[in-house]
């Protein structure tokens, strides 16, 4: 596994600037410090690419042996073709198929549950899953926007994924979409007749993502919590046969809530707080992240879990 | 269910009831019903004429696949969208029609794989049921491309071709009894991704949405191609992964009972059906009524295919796909 931030960090300081709004606030509404947003030009396939190569030089091999490259994102470097056939251009794959999974911020759990079914059906033999978001291109940088433009940052991150493994214990993917409109982002809409994109929706600033914090909080807690139980009780473990657990929310509080409800806290990392919400790229992030500290290591049970715009939620439990 | 098989149980398919020929778009602009014919054979295509969805097609055409299956919405399990123009930026399409079809739980996903979209979601559709992930799966192709095509003369070379629609499928686990999905292909070149692409909104590009996407000779809010590019490579990876298919199962041309290729082009399909040695019967193609509907043109034309009569069980079919990315796909089925 691997991951990849952008170089360019932005503090709240910096950010606050930019919103015209004051220093301090963010922190205190978002619970978000700092983000890392991609360069002119930077989309989700070159900071896959660059997090695939960390993958790789872990798992050993090359890009040749790849037979599939699956991308989980819902920023993709052009509307179409997909970001899963652009990087596999850039990591030189030939005619190795690409493909692309749009399930938002839970899309890398989506995008392992695939490679691993895969796996299994046979006819493949090494996928990779990549994951990435570049929200910062995105975004409202008016104080309009203070609570929810400084929720989000750009990253990627890649996993192999062999036959051989063990790999995938069990995982749990859900979606309820009678509240989609509490997340989401309405513009272009290829449904609106009879353009989905003109230039007085520039104005109208509906092409940015829009967020009901009440709702989204509440089911977002109310998911990773039912997720997590899901997944343990699918798999006939307990809370403490798990040795880690990393949780993600657009809102980091949440998922700081969601451990505690669970009354894991005490061994769940989180992503959010540094890196801001990378969308399908979160887990991954925070999962490298965890081993980097030595928190987890070779061998353990991790249980990975999150909900989003959807709200699409799933809960896995991964041997590393 | 290890060891099983997936089979389509239930097809479904909707078209928006407004018809646009190629003469109505010679009053939009320069081109002619000949020139559109010959080049495509594309005689006319449908056009939505009020806000409507990809879901909004595709919960028809589910409904329609779930009834012929005798399942409810409340039996699907996964619910698979492939689309390249969903109904919002996000989430996606497979959440809204979810949302239409009254049920929650099941996860829904799109996946974007342009004209080979619907053969790439088979692919993970036939996993998820052989290794028991899913017990039922709703896989559906939509497409509203018409309120993001150019239909200027500016646009012509891509607004004649596409139009809008959705077709679905209904798939089941089944124990083994050699029918259903043998085998899927799937391949892509990246390296030609921008010989058919739609650039805006790119999250490359700071900000993804301005003016300036509006500008131009060639805007990056709308589609483009390099159709001489396209016809050269579609005509040799879709010949190429059939044959992938059939030797995959120790099958030659001669064994396939019907193709039904993406609706790309009618000369496209033309010359691989003859690189084959395929006789015309064996081939179906709608493109004439429909235009190219990316990842809804097979689920459309197998629902033709099955409603004439063409498609007996036993008989083996081959579904085949290349399109932008470059990506391109091939399943072959014991029906």
């Amino acid at each position: 596994m691997g991951y990849a931030l952008p170089h360019r960090r932005v503090d709240n300081e910096a950010l606050a600037a930019e919103l015209g709004i004051a220093s301090g606030e963010i922190e205190e509404r978002t619970g978000v410090r700092s983000r890392y947003y991609a360069a002119e030009g930077e989309g989700p396939s070159d900071l896959a690419k660059r997090a695939t190569a960390v993958a790789l030089a872990e798992a050993g091999g090359s890009p040749a042996d790849l037979d599939l490259v699956i991308f989980a994102t819902m920023t993709p470097d052009f509307t179409f073709p997909g970001s899963a056939c652009f990087l596999q251009d850039k990591l030189g794959c030939g005619t190795t198929g690409a493909l692309d999974v749009r399930a938002q911020c839970a899309g890398f759990l989506f995008a392992l549950e695939i490679a691993h079914g895969l796996l299994e059906a046979g006819g493949h033999r090494r996928i990779l899953v990549a994951a990435g978001d570049v929200h910062s291109s995105g975004l409202d940088f008016t104080a309009a926007a203070a609570d929810v433009t400084p929720l989000f940052g750009d990253g990627a991150a890649a996993a192999v994924v062999d036959a051989a493994g063990e790999g995938l214990l069990g995982s749990v993917l859900r979606t309820d979409a009678s509240a989609l409109e509490s997340f989401w982002c309405e513009y272009p809409a290829s449904r609106r007749f009879p353009l989905r994109f003109v230039p007085a929706d520039l104005e109208a600033r509906n092409h940015f993502p829009r967020i009901d914090r009440e709702r989204v909080e509440r089911d977002g807690l109310e998911k990773i919590v039912e997720g997590v139980e899901e997944v343990l009780s699918q798999a006939g473990l307990s809370k403490q046969d798990v040795n880690r657990y990393v949780l993600h929310h657009v809102f980091p509080g949440i998922a700081e809530r969601a451990a505690r409800k669970l009354g894991v806290a005490e061994r769940t990392s989180y992503g959010g707080r540094d890196e801001a919400h990378v969308a399908s790229a979160s887990l991954p992030i925070a999962l490298c992240r965890a081993r980097e500290e030595g928190l987890v290591s070779s061998g353990d049970l991790v249980c990975l879990a999150t909900a989003g715009a959807g709200v699409n939620w799933g809960a896995s439990l991964v041997r590393l | 269910m290890g060891g099983g098989r997936s089979r389509i149980v239930g097809v479904g398919m909707h078209v928006p009831d407004h018809v646009v020929t190629n003469a109505d778009l010679t009053l939009r602009m320069e081109t002619t019903d000949e020139w559109v014919q010959q080049r495509t054979g594309i005689r006319e295509r449908h056009h939505i004429t009020e806000d409507t969805g990809a879901a909004d097609l595709g919960a028809v055409a589910a409904r329609q696949a779930l009834a012929q299956a005798g399942l409810r919405a409340e039996d699907v399990d996964l619910i698979l969208f492939a689309t390249l123009s969903p109904d919002y930026d996000f989430p996606a399409s497979a959440c809204v029609l979810q949302r239409l079809l009254g049920v929650r739980g099941a996860p829904a996903i799109d996946v974007k794989n342009q004209c080979s979209g619907f053969v790439y979601g088979l692919a993970v559709a036939d996993a998820f049921l052989r290794t028991g992930r899913a017990r039922t799966v709703l896989l559906v192709g939509g497409e509203v491309h018409s309120t993001g095509i150019d239909l200027t003369t500016r646009g012509r070379d891509v607004g004649v071709i596409f139009g809008d629609g959705a077709g679905a499928v209904v798939l089941v686990a089944e124990p083994d009894s050699g029918r259903g999905i043998l085998s899927t292909h799937l391949h892509a070149e990246g390296k030609y991704a921008e010989k058919l692409c739609l650039e805006s909104a790119a999250s490359r590009t700071r900000p993804r949405l301005s003016e300036e996407v509006f500008a131009g000779s060639s805007p990056a809010i709308f589609p483009r191609m390099d159709g001489r590019y396209v016809f050269k490579h579609a005509v040799t990876r879709f010949t190429e992964v059939i044959l992938e298919a059939l030797t995959a199962n120790g099958l030659t041309p001669r064994d396939i009972d019907l193709l039904i290729p993406h609706q790309a082009n009618l000369r496209i399909s033309q010359l691989v059906a003859m690189g084959l040695e395929l006789p015309e019967e064996k081939m179906f193609n709608n493109i004439e009524r429909y235009g190219n509907t990316t990842a809804a043109s097979i689920p459309i034309a197998l629902c033709e295919a099955l409603e004439a009569g063409k498609v007996r069980p036993g008989d083996v079919v081959c579904l085949a796909a290349f399109g932008a990315g470059f990506t391109w796909a091939s399943a072959l089925i014991r029906w």
